[in-house]
């Protein structure tokens, strides 16, 4: 069935934002607020204000009261968490804004839980650990969506937005198709905000719909990448309901009943770490598998039982009931009840790479982004996969706060810049190259493709225990599929959006594989089992990524350590 | 695969489910004013839409033991 709708629309606006999850709503929203005479359009694959993570997490917001000490908690980041590899110039301003981003968000209308006295209600992972987490509702993103109306922002919902238009250098607008009718849709816009979300590829079941879009095609229209050998998250899952087990990084018991958590995590962290799934690798190699989570002992999945998905510490009976729903089913679906709950690490990739500077524009000029998109390539988080980058409640805060920095900036980039001029050819090619595949005949169909990436990704010898050979062979498959993309085929437009989606998750691992092979150390996340050791006198750099004429040219750039207060 | 059952009986037209779903799983029925489950293939049991629904007339049936799962080793 063909359902194209053949009527072309095109669209005019200031700036385009492309996603409207948190990061979208944001930037619109701090955008007007800005300058209100600027016209922002909205467009989401799903429906504005109903579609991305927020509204499916656990709602916990990192932020640091007035008082608290900056200096110890950008310490504890360097050292403990990004290992050097930080903007942290970035990485101050932002964390000393996150209480900013609080009070802003509650004038949007926005739930953020406070005490009788006033003050925010937060929780900590444990005493003394070095940052608060406030509480907001599930209902966020349609707080802001009401409050973005109000304030005239125009919104575009399932038309999923493919590449990125050009004049000369700069970006000029974006093309998309509706995924209900096929109907293609030109935007013309003097700046581009991208908030379409990080890489997931689409293996952990309800984690998110971002596949990597918006990076991809920050990628095909020239912009730079950086820290992209970060994206293999993974969380762990129960192997009968594979639904996320949480805390069970510090409960994991070997086959004999040997707790292997302990040696490498011989205190309770903030969140996971590549280190306990490789001692998991390690433990599955030597035939001491399977391995399984100590309920019982599970200190995390019963305070987070407590703190975030009950009534415990605030009320809030979305965010409630949505953990009792989903929760719920699986627990009662469970085949295995019992304190020995039998778990793997499960891929998930949060793959963030788009580079921005620190007014979130990326090295396109008008071609902003914003949130998960470019948590990474941001830089605000060094050597780990972010969001939430190791720590918890950094998805949200950090996703509005870079927000409503490039929101502003990409409005006052868009009220001086002059009127782009749209190149009708270049339209057309994109056109015709986001349609190749509807009605192809004899193809392959898109949730193959996914399976044969996934099946790469999956292993983790191939993404968290790195090592040179298993990184090439790795890097081979990923790029024999990548010759096979242009036999993908679809029947209508959904299927076609799902096609589009399988061509970013090749983007992706491609760049994964490339900047893994090129960071010969190990350093937070990544794990190389043939280079071990951090090697802080030659690997205090960034790898960037580039497509060049077709080729992704990888270099390195030294993190300008100088600069910073902290150094190793 | 998971199921999707839907009350067209209870349903209202209301639109809340086709609004909720983050990975576009229904379509409209302009003429009957219902939405119509059109992927359920791609359901991930996010359950928004049976949370979404004002007269619970949707219920989603997750099949844990149906998920494909790569090897992990
Ligand atoms: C289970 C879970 C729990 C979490 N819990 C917390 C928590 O407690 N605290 C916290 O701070 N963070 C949490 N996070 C992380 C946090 O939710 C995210 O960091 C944040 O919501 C990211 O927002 P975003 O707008 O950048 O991206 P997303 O929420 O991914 O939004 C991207 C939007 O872009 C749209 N889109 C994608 N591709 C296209 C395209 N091609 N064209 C048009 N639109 C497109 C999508 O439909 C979506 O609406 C959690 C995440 C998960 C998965
Ligand atoms: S459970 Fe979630 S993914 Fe499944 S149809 Fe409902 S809203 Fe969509
Ligand atoms: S939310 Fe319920 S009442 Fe509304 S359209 Fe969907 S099924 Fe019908």
């Amino acid at each position: 069935m063909d359902a194209r709708n053949t009527q072309d629309l095109i669209l005019a606006a200031d700036v385009l934002v492309v996603g409207g999850g948190i990061a979208g709503l944001t930037a619109a929203i701090s955008a007007k607020e800005a300058d209100p005479a600027v016209s922002v359009l909205v467009v989401d694959k799903a429906t504005c204000g109903f579609g991305g993570k927020a509204n499916k997490g656990g709602g916990n917001l990192a932020f640091l009261e007035p008082d608290d000490d900056l200096d110890e908690m950008l310490r504890f980041r360097v050292e403990k968490v990004g290992s050097y590899l930080e903007d942290q110039e970035l990485l101050r301003d932002f964390l000393s804004g996150t209480y900013g981003v609080l009070k802003r968000i509650e004038t949007w209308g926005c739930t953020v839980f406070h005490d009788p006295d006033g003050a925010y209600v937060y929780v900590r992972y444990w005493e003394g650990h070095p940052w608060r987490m406030a509480l907001c509702e599930q209902d966020i993103t349609e707080s802001m969506l009401r409050q973005a109306k109000k304030l005239g922002v125009k919104f575009v919902d399932h038309v999923s937005v493919v590449d990125i238009l050009k004049d000369g250098d700069r970006a000029a607008g974006a093309v998309g198709f509706s995924i209900i009718d096929g109907r293609f849709y030109t935007f013309k816009t003097k700046a581009v905000i991208l908030a379409n979300g990080c890489q997931n590829y689409k293996l952990m079941r309800r984690w998110a719909s971002g596949r990597g879009d918006g990076i991809a095609a920050a990628y095909r229209a020239g912009a730079e990448m950086r820290n992209a050998e970060f994206g293999s998250f993974i969380n762990w899952v129960f192997a009968d309901t594979k639904e996320v087990c949480q805390g069970a990084e510090n409960v994991l018991y070997n086959a004999k009943g040997e707790n292997i958590s302990k040696a490498v995590r011989p205190k309770i962290e903030a969140d996971l770490d590549s280190k306990e799934v490789v001692a998991w690798y390690k433990a599955m190699l030597a035939g001491d598998g399977p391995v399984y989570a100590n309920m019982p002992e599970n200190e995390i999945a019963a305070f987070s039982q407590k703190a975030f998905h009950s009534d415990g510490v605030a009320v809030r009976p979305i965010t409630t009931a949505f953990w009792t729903r989903t929760i719920g089913k699986a627990m009662a679906a469970s085949t295995k009840p019992g304190p020995m709950q039998e778990v793997f690490p499960g891929f998930i990739g949060e793959q963030s790479p788009v580079r921005v500077d620190h007014q979130m524009a990326t090295t396109v000029p008008g071609l902003y982004a914003v949130g998960d998109i470019a948590a990474a390539g941001s830089a605000w988080a060094g050597a780990v996969p972010a969001p939430p980058g190791r720590m918890r409640g950094g998805g949200m805060m950090g996703a509005m706060w870079m927000a409503m920095r490039g929101g502003p900036a990409a409005a006052g980039y868009a009220a001086t810049a002059g009127e782009p001029a749209v190149d009708a050819a270049q339209v057309e090619a994109l056109k015709a190259r986001m349609f190749a595949p509807l009605g192809r005949q004899g193809g392959i169909e898109p949730q193959e493709m996914v399976r044969a990436v996934q099946d790469v990704l999956s292993p983790v010898g191939n993404t968290i225990y790195k090592s040179d050979a298993r990184l090439r062979d790795s890097l081979e498959r990923i790029l024999a599929i990548k010759g096979q993309l242009a036999l993908l085929t679809a029947d209508d437009p959904h299927h076609l959006a799902a096609c589009n989606e399988v061509v970013s998750m090749v983007n992706s691992a491609e760049m994964f594989f490339v900047a893994s092979l090129e960071r010969k150390e190990s350093r937070g996340w990544q794990i190389r089992e043939d280079y071990p050791e951090r090697d802080d006198a030659e690997w205090l750099k960034w790898v960037v990524l580039k497509d060049d004429g077709g080729e992704m040219k990888v270099w390195t750039e030294d993190v300008p350590i100088d600069r910073y207060p902290l150094k190793p | 695969m998971n199921r999707i059952e839907l009350d067209f009986e209870a349903c209202t037209g209301c639109g809340a489910c086709f609004d909720s779903c983050f990975v576009n799983v229904f379509r409209w029925d302009d003429g009957a004013g219902k939405p119509v489950i059109a992927y359920v293939e791609d359901c991930v049991e996010c359950n928004k839409c049976e949370l979404a629904c004002p007269v619970e007339a949707i219920r989603v049936i997750p099949d844990y033991a149906g998920v494909y799962w790569p090897p992990v080793i």
